[in-house]
């Protein structure tokens, strides 16, 4: 994949580029030799004639500048090949190997990394000559441990990725296994330390030279001519500053390039991040609000990505008691997720809300910042997904179930203490009081959930947003959870919003259902309804597609043929008419509406809904043609 | 028990060290005897001042002697001075360490600010501003960077001197205007380094769920940011203070040259050009316990900062 | 439950894979072991699928692991049509990897981001030397377009068009057995009943022999015809599949069937079946292994470790009080 670079990548490029040219071709260059005294008059500022000026000894500074890259350049290149040369098989064998030779090396490794660098680096330059050759072997062997730790690192992170146990169960040999599926994985970090590496040795070469310790003169060097031009800092500061600048854009072009590497190594972007730029706001909108809880009106999601504009969440409308249950059911990109960050408000900056939220008839949508900072916690609590990212991994239980507490019910330290072992207690935590002095990680994932629901309704909130909140945990595990909140519910009369990719969950735990695709609600009604008798062929499909443990042995589910659509390029008319057995031509031209079926919360959205009576698997189409159809567009995008 | 094992790990990395160094400074080409009694000097005069040296002696008994010297703090005698190398290292600390304390304190003291202020705004002006400006820093060479800086403050404005040093105890005042442009030189390129680091770790923290479920219980930017996000977000930057922290003891070598400061670094400079091995060695002794002690210390922050690592 | 024992192994002449007594451990670090696999047996028919289902640490990918010896186990064996793969090592061992393939859980990180599908598909007969013109057919079997699909990247497809990859790079060897560890537990529902029914069609037309590990029982169930329900490294219940869900014997099965909601089976809510959470496999309790969390242990759960005994036709249990007898024999 092509990505933008940016113009500084290749101003950084071109300026290398620049530099190398002119060292290799500094004697075919139409300036005075280097060591050419008097070229023109002491001192004199920049001329056409001598474009950087002369130095004490009437030597044309441009002159001494280029040919001084060849030892900057020369030694930068040269180091950092030895190091990496040395450094790369010793990093890759570690990492690779593990045990015995990891040991080794690291140990030796971590010897060196106490070695006082940078004096050795003058003692053999001052004791074994001054020369390139040793300053070059100097500087690259200095680099060596830093080299080991890089490519190891490296090495590690992709010797644990299940495509090189792959590559063993093939029966591949080591050999071919680093050579194929390491190495070229390492050798984009690789290349990008190489160009930051070669900004280091650069400095340190000049840190040498500027104590007098590398390429002795009459061969100029930057460090060199920055610490003869000191001396003439009053009157003549032009000697001073072109080997400053020189040096300066060199180094920062290495930094710029290595840095821009290591930007590549990233090769996972589905290309559906947010930018930092913003959709078209939506229009301010305002709806008659009802007598319910919380009263979604036509809500909508946009954002810009690389690829283009999404609509995450495309006018969702629905209403919520207390005591009840909804569910938000979809597969992943439906856009079930960005739903209850819509409605919290927190969504990542660039996005763009429309419609409106009423909670008790109060707008959350017109609410500022700190407005909704006090509804947040108070009267809506949050539950989500995986509760190992979800309790901050360097604050006590304490702390972090105290803090809402604390913060919005205004309770004394004391107070909160004891409030928060009632709520662990609430929520089936053995010995509450020590666990409020744990970590997270001390922690079971169900513990850490039951926490986090603690956390969630610590300041009894009229609605709670659990977003996949079992699917982290094992089956057994996650029947306790949801009987923990559902009983929550009836003792508190909450309302809960309860996102799931789990139909038998739904079906078990909901009195409501959405069903989202591609960020719209194609069907909504009660659950046992839905479950029941289907209207739009996509909830039909999915209902069919999961296997059920009252399923025959070696039962043939339902296939969905196809993929979700791509959100950047929805197609024309029913998003899901691509992949549906009863599409016709008024579904490619014409969305679908929300229809009313039978009752206003009954709805479902399609031309051909499947009918009351029908018996869903007689009337699934026949699965076995539709099967390489995903295959058939895998060109994709 | 893990802290006991430590220590003794640190204490085979320092003799492991000690003896390379050893090693390798008398490897290396170079002769004090020559450097002493000169190039014309009679081999018996070569023979016996090498017998008072006890250069006559092998080099693991030589090492063993100056170790256990060590072991009661003794860094021996200079060839070269004829000076007790303790007393002289003790002499010039003081002034290489507030050097990089100094340092490390302007440093540190920008970065934070500077590190969360972008990446509060991560992608917008004031981040790519600072984003650049730190790329610049980080670019340019200490010495450049004091050149520049001398030219400036000292020569063009004169509000600085541009080099000598006063002691503390001397002049407080002086003191601190000798100080402040080497500090501000070595600190510059730290700066940078720091503001990055932390910058991506807090922009990688502010996109954690425990961040977002912070938001999601109404608790405020500032809250978030500073007792939440700030904390796990450091652990790469203890980490850089420690290796920095390290590798710096002996890389002031330039600044105390550039704005001659009587320290550490210019006294190992000096030791290395006239063979004085002795001292060039209690140098690299200095150099690797500060770099052991330091990262021994930063191990133990560590473990104040996340508690996850307590365990381990 | 828990238990160990190799009763339930078929005769040796019967099985194309038998592993007997595996034992999987591995450091903790300060000394401790985690005891993944302590003493599992199990067998597979040439043609057959085994389901092995359990909860995470119940030791069922460690054993998987075992099986393609990365890392060989502690102990134990594991015969390959009577050749016994714990005792080979290096060019032998390397030899026998032809014949038993295996299919990841993340259909992402299991292929090389650098290559392209063609070379990824294609690795497998040059390391072989074989002809390498069979990379179109396979493709073309998982369902994917070789004319598109061979020269992209893998970034380029979803997920479930990655498993498909993976799934024809095994399959491109004719292994004789493909072990599928958790192949469907990172895809969404559409795309797991299409995975799940590509297996079933490729296991007929290419006549595999399958080990599907998953934590889902729906989804073992749906492939398998024998299951094989593991806790804590240890087998508690082996039956075929319909008489496993239908007559569950061992109390850990029968809490892990009712805490499926929806289940549609006879049995009481679950949480009157489990309690509490899994212990730590670096030290697991003594005697059975589930005692723990089971409502019907008693002084003897903890004493005297179960072993595997028969209670139906083919049905294998590790428990000393299930909830219905056994069947005489």
């Amino acid at each position: 994949m092509r990505r933008r670079q940016g113009l500084g990548f290749w101003l950084a490029l071109g300026w290398i580029g620049l530099i190398l040219l002119a060292a290799l071709l500094a004697d075919l260059l139409p300036f005075a030799r280097y060591d050419e005294t008097l070229a023109g008059p002491p001192q004199s500022g920049p001329s056409a004639a001598h474009p950087f000026g002369t130095d004490g000894l009437g030597r044309d500074v441009l002159s001494r500048v280029v040919y001084g890259a060849r030892v900057s350049l020369g030694v930068g290149i040269g180091a950092v090949l030895l190091g990496l040369g040395i450094g790369a098989p010793l990093g890759i064998l570690a990492g690779y190997r593990r045990k015995a030779a990891d040991a080794v090396i690291m140990a030796v490794n971590d010897v060196a990394q106490a070695f006082p660098a940078l004096v050795f680096a003058l003692a053999v330059v001052a004791f074994a000559g001054a020369n390139l050759r040793n300053v070059l072997i100097v500087l690259g062997v200095l680099g060596v441990p830093s080299w080991v730790r890089l490519i190891r690192g490296a090495t590690l992170t992709f010797a644990e990725r299940e495509f090189v146990l792959a590559a063993r169960v093939l029966g591949t040999r080591d050999r071919r296994i680093l050579w194929r599926e390491i190495v070229p994985n390492v050798a984009v970090p690789a290349a990008s330390y190489a160009f930051i590496g070669m900004a280091v040795v650069v400095v340190a070469e000049g840190s040498l030279a500027f104590l007098g310790l590398s390429v002795q003169a009459p061969t100029p060097t930057w460090g060199g001519l920055i610490n003869e031009g000191r001396t003439l800092m009053e009157t003549a500061p032009h000697v001073v500053l072109a080997p400053s600048i020189a040096m300066f854009l060199t180094v920062l072009s290495f930094n710029l390039v290595g840095d821009r590497l290591r930007s590549l190594t990233d090769v996972r972007e589905s290309g559906l991040e947010p930018v930092r730029q913003a959709a078209p706001a939506l229009p301010a909108t305002t709806h008659p609000v009802r007598d319910v809880l919380l009263q979604v009106e036509d809500l909508r999601t946009h954002f810009v990505t690389p690829r283009g504009l999404v609509k995450a969440v495309d006018g969702v409308s629905f209403t919520l008691e207390r005591g009840r249950t909804l569910a938000i059911v979809g597969e992943s990109g439906s856009g079930k997720s960005m739903l209850i960050r819509s409605i919290l408000g927190l969504l990542p900056g660039t996005s763009v809300r429309g419609g409106n939220v009423y909670l008790a008839g109060d707008d959350l949508t017109s609410y500022t910042a700190a407005e909704m900072r006090s509804v947040l916690g108070p009267r809506l609590g949050t539950v989500f997904q995986d509760p190992m990212t979800a309790l901050n991994p360097v604050r006590t239980i304490g702390t972090q179930v105290m803090e809402p507490l604390r913060v919005h019910m205004s309770l004394t330290r004391r107070q909160a203490r004891a409030e928060a072992a009632k709520l662990l207690a609430s929520v089936g935590i053995p010995d509450p009081v020590r666990i409020l002095r744990r970590y997270p990680h001390q922690l079971s994932g169900g513990m850490r959930q039951r926490v986090t629901i603690a956390m969630a309704l610590s300041c009894r909130p009229d609605v709670l947003f659990a977003d996949e909140p079992t699917t982290a945990l094992d089956v057994t595990i996650q029947d306790q959870v949801l009987r923990l909140l559902h009983r929550q519910r009836e003792e508190r009369d909450m309302a809960v919003v309860l996102v799931s990719h789990d139909l038998s969950v739904v079906a078990r735990w909901a009195d409501e259902v959405i069903v989202m695709y591609a960020g719209k609600v194609v069907e909504r009604g009660p659950a046992a309804e839905v479950f029941a008798r289907p209207r739009m062929p996509y909830t039909e499909a999915l209902l069919q597609a999961a296997p059920r443990l009252t399923d025959p042995v070696h039962h043939r589910l339902r296939v969905i043929p196809g993929r979700p659509p791509d959100l950047v390029d929805l197609p024309e008319g029913c998003a899901f008419r691509a992949r549906c057995a009863y599409a016709d031509e008024r579904c490619e031209r014409e969305a679908p509406p929300l229809f009313e079926d039978g009752h206003d919360r009954r709805r479902y959205a399609c031309w051909h809904p499947r009918t009351q009576a029908q018996d869903g698997t007689a009337a699934a189409p026949s699965s076995d043609v539709t099967d390489v159809a995903e295959g058939a567009e895998s060109g994709g995008r | 028990m893990i802290v006991l094992h430590r220590l003794i790990r640190l204490l085979v990395v320092l003799v492991v060290v000690t003896f390379l160094s050893f090693v390798l400074l008398n490897l290396l080409p170079g002769d004090p005897v020559t450097q002493i009694l000169g190039l014309s000097a009679t081999e018996e005069a070569r023979a016996q001042l090498r017998q008072e040296l006890g250069l006559d002696q092998p080099l693991l008994v030589r090492y063993l002697d100056w170790l256990g010297g060590l072991a009661t703090g003794d860094f021996g005698t200079s060839y070269i001075t004829r000076m007790p190398v303790g007393s002289e290292l003790a002499e010039r600390l003081p002034v290489t360490l507030e050097l990089l304390v100094a340092a490390q304190v302007i440093a540190l003291g920008l970065a934070i600010p500077v590190g969360v202020a972008a990446a509060r705004r991560a992608g917008r002006a004031l981040d790519q501003a600072l984003t650049a400006l730190s790329f610049a820093l980080l670019s340019t060479p200490v010495f450049v960077l004091g050149v520049l800086l001398i030219l400036v403050f000292a020569v063009t404005w004169q509000v600085v001197p541009a080099t000598g040093w006063t002691p503390i105890s001397l002049d407080l005042g002086w003191n601190l205007t000798s100080v402040i442009l080497p500090a501000v030189t070595l600190g510059a390129g730290q700066l940078a380094v720091y503001a990055r680091l932390l910058r991506t770790d807090l922009i990688a923290t502010l996109q954690e769920d425990y961040i977002t479920l912070a938001r999601a219980r109404g608790l405020s930017p500032r809250r978030i940011l500073w007792r939440h996000a700030l904390r796990p977000s450091a652990i790469t930057l203890i980490t850089a203070v420690g290796l920095n922290l390290g590798a710096l003891i002996g890389g002031t070598v330039i600044i105390e040259t550039l704005f001659g400061l009587p320290g550490v670094g210019r006294l190992i400079v000096d030791s290395i050009f006239s063979r004085d091995y002795l001292t060039v060695q209690g140098g690299v002794v200095l150099i690797s316990v500060g770099y052991v002690v330091v990262n021994f210390t930063v191990d133990l922050v560590y473990a104040a900062v996340d508690p996850r690592i307590r365990r381990a | 439950m828990a238990g160990s024992g190799s009763a339930h192994l078929r005769p040796r002449d019967e099985v194309l894979l038998r592993v007997e007594d595996l034992v999987v451990e591995f450091p903790a670090g300060r000394g401790r072991t985690v005891r993944a696999v302590s003493g599992v047996s199990f067998d597979l028919a040439r043609g057959e699928t085994l389901g092995i289902v359990g909860e995470s640490g119940c030791g069922k990918s460690s054993a998987a692991r075992a099986l393609v010896q990365l890392p060989p186990p502690r102990s134990g064996s594991v015969r390959l049509d009577g050749l016994e793969l714990t005792e080979l090592r290096g060019e032998a061992l390397r030899r026998t990897r032809r014949r038993l393939q295996m299919i990841f859980q993340d259909p992402i990180s299991s292929l090389n981001p650098r290559r392209r599908v063609r070379e990824i598909v294609g690795e497998g007969p040059r390391v072989w030397d074989l002809p390498g013109d069979r990379v179109d057919e396979v493709l073309e079997a998982v369902g994917l377009d070789p004319a598109t699909a061979a020269v992209r990247r893998p970034h380029e497809f979803s997920g479930g068009q990655c498993q498909r990859i993976s799934i024809a790079r095994a399959l491109i060897l004719d292994p004789e057995v493909v072990i599928c560890d958790e192949p469907v537990s990172a895809l969404d529902v559409s795309v797991q009943a299409q995975i799940l029914g590509l297996l079933e069609d490729l296991k007929d037309r290419y006549r595999l022999t399958l080990v599907f590990i998953a934590h889902d029982l729906a989804v073992v169930k749906n492939v398998s015809d024998r299951i094989m329900v593991m806790y804590l490294g240890k087998v508690c219940e082996l039956a075929p599949s319909a008489d496993l869900i239908s007559r569950p014997a061992h109390p850990y099965t029968r809490a892990l069937i009712a805490s499926i909601p929806g289940g549609g089976l006879d049995l009481p809510p679950a949480d009157q079946l489990i309690s509490g959470e899994p212990p730590s496999p670096v030290s697991p309790p003594t005697g059975c292994r589930f005692r723990t969390r089971c409502p019907r242990a008693a002084a003897r759960c903890a004493e005297e470790e179960p072993r595997i005994r028969r209670i139906g036709a083919d049905h294998w249990l590790a428990c000393h009080y299930p909830e219905t007898p056994p069947a005489p024999a």
